[in-house]
């Protein structure tokens, strides 16, 4: 204790002189004594990865130096220099979103986390003990515009990856099949705050961008670009639309699945906000304006908690849902309705599912893949895959057992003095 | 966002530890865009906004998992509209005078949500389709902005609203179209940000975000004033823009600051703003 104190003083009068800093008190001429304190525990200091640039590290010596207050009167401001102590932060990727490229043999990884675009090989598995496995090329940087990245879509003919950027970019971005490192995207098409969800009618070369509030689907041609408006857009009471979080396409049967999460209201009237339970509401494909549902897949039996992004498997008429609070992936049939159990349910200690939150139908090798929100990875498992089964392959970006934090958009803080715990929203 | 929750850590959690508990799941009722909520000591409850359905939630201190909260403010009477885009997106609690403040604001769509701009403000303990107690809302109040922010100092009885540009300070009580008994604004601010806003009572201290930085400034501060201390977030931790969220921890003399476009929380020793 002696010795921290002395320390402390020590570090205290070498800083003293050496920052700038308003309304010093009067000077001595000599050394004075600042403050005793007692030194902070042992990860003080501690520079997190990337976190403190080598500039700032200079500051580092002069880590407890005091900086007073400048007075109102002086109108000057006391400049606090330390680098900051500690830093909580998933290090890892918290993938959002999957799909594959069935030309390529490739699997695109959404990384909300880190905001990029993982790719790997479509038949990469990590083995045991392996902490991570290294994908083929990483689409990241400030020139690709990804940001909070969740809706996927990859063109089955060229290859373009599609990226919905949901919160502060307010856009779709599209790159090139082979993009790679920090590239522009070959487009971007200006969407609705708060976009979530991507679906592509080939057919009729449409893209349907589904948004979380005030809820609505959006359709753009596919090659839209810029401030190009929608050609048409499904949203209003009728709709029975909230908090859209999923959109899937039956080209077949030419009709439209989203998922709801239940949070409703008329953000133009006040107090009309209720909750209801999460859903599944199908509509014709064409929909637009106020249009009711043809039917919806709602209540207890379903087991939907949060239901995230969807996958259809046009000729078997199987809906997949990555179900995240579930930690499971539920399959339903086409022309379910009402308070209905899904078909089937993966879920169990086995299948490594983890606040699921995309899933990707590949038709063409029968195999369903999932992306976890919870534990930096994706699993697969047969089409008809069923209750708690081991998936086939695992694309891990994180040692096993890890924990993510699940962090997307931390924006606001409270304290807890009792527990000298942080709450930390999303 | 892809998935909301309240997760709580350990003060000095660091790089991928995680959380002691966490908040999520349809019953907890919670939604995203939670920019600005409170702990209340006193009475350990959490207060959190659910912006998309137009709610104010309470939750024990020690919920856990898909936990429902305790009490639910939201319908017709309440008058809370939102969430458009970006109005209603915090709320405050002042555990000392059992109250609940509200700020509301015209959101960032050119037209606004054409509801009040304002400060509503209800019982703490109110539950269901419950009227404010009273409505800080007016020309002369110049709260008038997408998403104002609000903090309260139970010890000097004030209210700090965030909006326009500038820290309005009002007594606790304000009510109606009142005007601001101080105003902190002009270019030796710095200017602000559009993040949380948070008190430290016992020195009088105000903490908010001026532009990509923490700033700190007096309840007794009034008119273009710049602030007392200066923080320069972004350059200390490698960049990052909306370093939006603040908590204040005297007990080791600590702020924390969320970083949502870094998506991280960083602690700073502070210890000259606790002397």
């Amino acid at each position: 204790m002696i010795l921290a104190a002395t320390v402390a003083v020590v570090v205290g009068i070498f800083s003293f002189s050496s920052i700038q800093t308003p309304e010093l008190r009067r000077s001595t001429g000599g050394p004075q004594l600042v403050s005793v304190q007692e030194l902070p525990n042992s990860d003080f200091c501690q520079p997190g990865y990337e976190a403190l640039p080598e500039a700032s590290r200079a500051f580092d010596v002069f880590g407890r130096s005091s900086v007073y207050a400048g007075s109102q009167a002086s109108g000057q401001t006391g400049v606090i220099n330390r680098p900051p102590m500690r830093t909580i932060r998933d290090m890892d990727p918290i993938y959002s979103s999957v799909a594959v490229d069935l030309n390529f043999d490739e699997v695109v990884l959404m990384d909300n986390n880190n905001w990029a675009l993982r790719i790997f090989n479509r038949l990469d598995n990590t083995p045991p003990g392996v902490p991570f496995t290294q994908p083929k090329r990483v689409i990241q940087g400030p020139e690709t515009d990804i940001q909070y990245n969740n809706g996927i879509y990859i063109d089955p003919k060229n290859g373009d990856i599609y990226s919905v950027e949901t919160d502060t970019g307010d856009e779709v971005v599209v790159f090139p099949r082979d993009a790679n490192g920090n590239v522009k995207p070959a487009r971007i098409l200006e969407t609705p705050h708060r976009g979530f969800a991507l679906a592509v009618d080939e057919a009729r070369q449409e893209l349907y961008v589904g948004v979380q509030h005030p809820p609505e689907v959006a359709v753009y041609r596919k090659g839209a670009s810029g401030d190009e408006k929608p050609l048409r857009s499904l949203r209003g009471e009728s709709t029975r639309l909230s908090d859209v979080h999923g959109v899937a396409l039956d080209t077949k049967n030419q009709l439209m699945f989203v998922t709801n999460w239940g949070h409703v209201s008329d953000a133009s009237t006040a107090g009309t906000g209720r909750f209801e339970d999460p859903s599944i509401s199908v509509y014709p494909m064409g929909s637009a304006g106020d249009t009711a549902p043809l039917r919806v897949i709602q209540g207890s039996k379903t087991q939907l908690n949060w239901p995230a992004q969807m996958a259809l498997d046009t000729e078997t008429g199987d809906i997949y849902v990555a179900n995240d609070i579930g930690h499971s992936v539920v399959v339903f049939k086409r022309n379910d309705q009402g308070n209905v159990a899904p078909a089937r349910v993966i879920k169990g200690n086995r299948t490594g599912l983890m606040n699921p939150s995309g899933v990707f139908v590949d038709t063409k090798h029968n195999e369903l893949w999932a992306s976890n929100f919870g534990n930096s990875s994706a699993v697969v498992y047969p089409l008809d895959a069923n209750g708690n089964v081991a998936p086939v392959r695992t694309i891990r970006s994180a040692p096993e057992g890890k924990v993510s934090l699940k962090f997307g958009k931390v924006e606001a803080l409270a304290y807890d003095v009792g527990r000298d715990q942080v709450w930390v929203p999303n | 966002m892809t998935h909301p929750q309240i997760a709580a850590f350990a003060r000095v959690a660091k790089e991928n530890e995680p959380p002691v508990r966490t908040l999520e799941g349809h019953k907890t009722l919670i939604s995203r865009t939670m920019h600005g909520f409170s702990y209340d000591p006193i009475h350990d409850e959490i207060v959190v906004n659910s912006p998309l359905s137009q709610a104010i939630l309470t939750f024990r201190g020690g919920a856990n998992g898909e936990e429902p909260p305790i009490r639910v403010i939201q319908g017709p009477k309440t008058k809370i509209l939102g969430a458009d885009t970006g109005a209603l997106s915090t709320v405050t609690s002042d555990p000392d005078h059992n109250e609940i403040f509200l700020p509301v604001g015209k959101g960032y769509r050119s037209g606004g949500t054409g509801g009040v701009q304002g400060v509503y403000v209800f019982d703490r303990l109110a539950n269901g389709d419950v009227a404010p107690k009273r409505i800080l809302t007016g020309p002369d109040t110049l709260i008038s902005s997408a998403t104002p922010q609000v903090a309260v100092d139970p010890v000097r009885k004030l209210l700090i609203v965030k909006s326009g540009g500038a820290l309005l300070i009002f007594d606790r009580e304000a009510n109606g179209n009142t005007k601001p008994l101080r105003i902190i604004k002009g270019p030796k601010t710095g200017g602000f940000g559009g993040g949380q806003i948070a008190t430290y009572p016992e020195k009088g201290w105000i903490l908010t975000n001026s532009r990509d930085d923490w700033a700190v400034w007096s309840v007794e501060d009034n008119g273009d004033v710049a602030p007392r201390w200066r923080i320069p977030v972004k350059e200390l931790t490698g960049g990052g823009r909306q370093n939006a969220g603040i908590a204040v921890i005297p007990k080791a003399k600590e702020i924390m600051i969320a970083s949502s476009q870094m998506n991280k929380v960083v602690t700073f020793y502070f210890p000259e703003m606790f002397e």
